[in-house]
């Protein structure tokens, strides 16, 4: 999809053939463009939560907040976090999990052998976690386990949970850097599109197309200076929200 | 938890205890009503919603106590031998009494609670009254008061119509085999039916921990009918609650929370309270058995005459 978003923004940024984007540049709004769009999709469901409770939302092929749902899905990854020492745990992160995360939905324990599932952790702030550990009633244990995290580490609870392969995450992970690639041809040194090793797609679902080029055009107007075309993206973005309420 | 096998059932897959699932399809455990309400209670189209996990825990807990106190018929029963001491120490997982009865002679006799007390704490003195402390400022105690001590020496003087009474020891007369004592129990003025009791007496001192019983009660078998709180000595996965109660626990949970969010509107708590309540009922309803055959049973003596 990279580059039909590319050749888009440059159709449309190219008006009187002043309007010429590097592909340097070029990745750098495309990150930005797609960071901000899959943090939006959080705000989405949360707002077709909101509509479903007021009975404003159908099912069926009306059911829009299940298209949402898919979409973080496909950003869900579930991997064991790294042992760090008694009962801690790294974050997920790109060199332990492999990924970075935005949200962890669900930290899972395992018994010690790692095999057999005992319970789902619960996120505890660090205000409650220490009232939780005294209480009578509700202290964490191997069904019930909490956790606190602090920087890039999750301390895990009952501190009986000591062991590597005990515990894991469902975390909905950041989507890759975008990379739009290419080779440099003639003279000119024009770049031509070229699937390199560095390559990386855009990984939001095609319908996305539009909302990544509007994006997209906000910051390359602002580049070259051209008011016109921030208006234009603004505009088309109103109007693609605006359809999608 | 899951369905088991008829096998897994009778013989707990011929694993010790062989008993371990005998009974069990009555009950439903707390893991299960914990998981049950997040999934059809919990969520973005429910009452409750965004509600931490411990929560629900915690007010499922407390219905389950509150149903063992009264709504349960499930009654502990933990026998023990009296030795001289008189002492019966109450069991871990005691929260109140039902009864307490003395084993002997091949019957069960129910024993009568002591409305006087039976034992005391004492603070050493001189001969002036003056109480003695020792070098740290602590009050020095004897190992029993003396009110203890006649108890325990088996000298303690009793109102009830057992040994120990006042009245053991007088003069009466006999006739046809039965005696009488014509002013002391109540030939004259009836008889004192509150302390008509040949049995040893008690009494439970709830902070120490332990029944005290009078004397009589030495090299005795006690029986304590009890209930508990039914949180398995904080073990989770032992606790249980009956199936005739889980949608009340259900109720229960709903209303604990609601009833003490910000911002829930009054009557959405009064309707919760009120399902809680009428499933309450239902269940203690469903629980007491009350069936046909049994009130048969008890009606079968009306038309007896009385000679």
């Amino acid at each position: 999809m990279i580059q039909q978003v590319y050749d888009a923004v440059l159709a449309i940024l190219n008006k009187n053939n002043y309007g010429y984007l590097s592909p340097a540049d070029f990745n750098l709004y495309a990150q930005q463009a797609q960071l901000d769009l899959f943090e939006d999709i959080f705000y989405q469901y949360n707002a077709q939560v909101t509509k479903e409770n007021l009975r404003g939302s159908g099912t069926g092929y009306a059911d829009i907040k299940k298209g949402i749902v898919e979409v973080i899905d496909m950003f869900s990854v579930t991997a064991a976090l790294n042992h760090l020492a008694n009962n801690t745990y790294s974050m997920p992160s790109t060199p332990t999990t492999g990924s970075d995360f935005y949200f962890i939905n669900k930290v899972l324990c395992y018994d010690a052998a790692g095999v057999t599932f005992t319970g789902e952790a619960e996120r505890v702030s660090q205000a409650k976690i220490t009232l939780l550990n005294n209480s009578l009633y509700t202290a964490p244990t191997t069904t019930y386990p909490a956790y606190t995290t602090e920087g890039s580490v999750m301390t895990v609870y009952p501190s009986s949970i000591i062991l590597a392969g005990q515990v894991q995450a469902q975390y909905i992970r950041y989507p890759a850097t975008p990379q739009w690639t290419y080779v440099s041809l003639g003279a000119a040194q024009q770049p031509q599109f070229s699937v390199t090793a560095s390559y990386q797609d855009f990984e939001l679902p095609l319908d996305y197309f539009q909302d990544l080029v509007n994006k997209i055009l906000q910051f390359a107007g602002m580049e070259i200076r051209d008011g016109e075309i921030v208006q234009f993206a603004l505009g088309q973005e109103q109007i693609e929200n605006q359809d999608e309420q | 938890m899951a369905y088991i096998t008829d096998y897994q059932y009778y013989t707990n897959n011929n694993t010790t205890p062989q008993d371990a699932n005998w009974g069990s399809y009555q009950y439903i455990s707390l893991e299960d009503v914990v998981t049950n309400f997040l999934l059809m209670y919990n969520g973005n189209h429910s009452l409750v919603n965004n509600e931490e996990r411990f929560k629900i825990l915690f007010h499922a807990k407390r219905a389950i106590q509150e149903l063992n106190y009264d709504a349960f018929k499930e009654i502990k029963a933990l026998e023990l031998q009296i030795t001289d001491t008189l002492r019966y120490v109450l069991p871990q997982d005691y929260v109140n009494w039902v009864r307490v009865s003395m084993y002997y002679d091949g019957y069960l006799r129910p024993l009568v609670e002591n409305v006087q007390i039976n034992s005391a704490s004492a603070y050493l003195q001189d001969h002036q009254g003056n109480i003695l402390f020792d070098h740290l400022g602590n009050i020095l105690k004897p190992e029993y008061s003396e009110l203890t001590r006649q108890r325990l020496t088996g000298v303690q003087k009793t109102q009830y119509l057992n040994q120990g009474a006042p009245y053991d020891g007088y003069w009466g007369y006999c006739l046809d085999g039965f005696w009488y004592f014509d002013m002391a129990i109540g030939a004259a003025w009836g008889l004192n039916t509150e302390t008509a009791n040949a049995n040893p007496t008690f009494t439970i001192d709830k902070k120490a921990g332990v029944i005290n019983f009078s004397s009589a009660m030495n090299d005795k078998l006690a029986i304590l009918e009890y209930i508990s709180d039914g949180m398995e000595n904080g073990d989770d996965s032992k606790v249980t609650v009956n199936k005739m109660f889980e949608e009340y626990i259900y109720a229960a949970i709903e209303f604990g929370i609601l009833n003490s969010k910000l911002g829930v509107q009054e009557y959405i708590v009064n309707r919760v309270r009120k399902r809680k309540l009428a499933l309450l009922r239902n269940a203690k309803l469903r629980l007491s058995n009350i069936h046909p055959g049994r009130l048969l049973q008890n009606m079968r003596g009306q038309d007896k005459w009385i000679k």
